[in-house]
């Protein structure tokens, strides 16, 4: 795999200059209940994707049977937030290694680093996906020097 | 360029990462002088994508005139130009990829035309802009450079 991110912005500048070229992922599946049935709102995430890299739009139950179908190497997928993130490693999927990329800042929430702010619900999610043993990922940017203790 | 009683034209956006459109905005200024409904958003990661979508709207509505508003955002991808892009079809706007100020400058002198020209002029304002300074002098016939 190459990796799985949680982003708020879901594609986006970040994605596209930095993590595709990072990673050399030429599959970007966006795993989002919502985006899946709004097609506006993919072709614009879509636009400026490079030629030669293809963009899926799956709701998160279809994750899993998705992902059988590609090489592992060569897919980046992208969750909007840290309950979906959990909700498709509870679905089947149990990946190693989880991104945390932009996860957006409002009230009563900690702040873990500039980009990433968590609500207790949040927390929860990324310790339950810590205890089980996936790797927690806080670069926002592929060359991140960002240290974030997680657990708190 | 401000003339009292004549039509200002349509409202300038420039929505981007952090202050850079503010500033493209005060260099703009510079250059004409003060602008009236210009404005810029920056688009903070660490806000949520509906807030940041408001925003752009409500700066949208209060920059409008009856022609709409010509949105210049800094990265074709980047989310300053896919939530401008997700109000094309509630607000009458176009939206302008790769801002610079060239680009910048030609869409304040052209805001009294029709949406549709004002982009395609500041498109193509932004991208006569950039130029191989140093390689335009060296051609020029009896620079002291010589040709190369």
């Amino acid at each position: 795999m190459a990796l799985i991110r949680i982003d708020s912005r879901l594609i986006h500048g970040q994605v596209i200059e930095s993590w595709l070229p990072y990673t050399g992922a030429t599959v970007i599946v966006v795993a989002n209940d919502e985006l899946s049935v709004d097609i506006m709102q993919q072709q614009i995430m879509s636009l400026a994707i490079p030629g030669g890299v293809e963009c899926l739009f799956v709701q998160l139950d279809e994750l899993e049977a998705q992902l059988s179908d590609l090489a592992e190497e060569d897919v980046l997928v992208l969750v909007s937030n840290c309950a979906d993130a959990r909700r498709a490693y509870d679905l089947g999927w149990s990946y190693d290694d989880l991104n945390i990329g932009n996860v957006h800042y409002s009230p009563g929430k900690k702040q873990f680093s500039p980009s990433v702010s968590l609500s207790s619900e949040e927390e929860g999610c990324l310790r339950y996906l810590y205890k089980k043993g996936v790797v927690l990922d806080f670069r926002c940017v592929p060359n991140d020097p960002v240290q974030v203790r997680f657990p708190a | 360029m401000a003339e009292t009683g004549q039509e200002i034209g349509a409202g300038v956006l420039v929505v981007t990462h952090g202050a850079f459109g503010r500033e493209l905005i005060n260099a703009a200024e510079t250059v004409l002088g003060p602008q009236e409904r210009t404005e810029s958003v920056g688009v903070d990661v660490d806000k949520g994508v509906d807030k940041t979508v408001e925003a752009i709207r409500s700066a949208i509505q209060r920059n409008s005139d009856n022609r709409g508003t010509i949105i210049l955002t800094d990265l074709f991808g980047g989310s300053p130009t896919t939530l401008s892009l997700s109000l094309l079809k509630s607000e009458k706007v176009e939206v302008v990829t790769g801002v610079n100020l060239p680009m910048l400058v030609k869409a304040l002198q052209s805001r009294q035309k029709p949406l549709a020209e004002i982009a395609s002029d500041a498109a193509e304002a932004g991208r006569q802009g950039i130029k191989v300074a140093g390689a335009l002098l060296n051609a020029k016939p009896g620079s002291k450079k010589g040709k190369h």
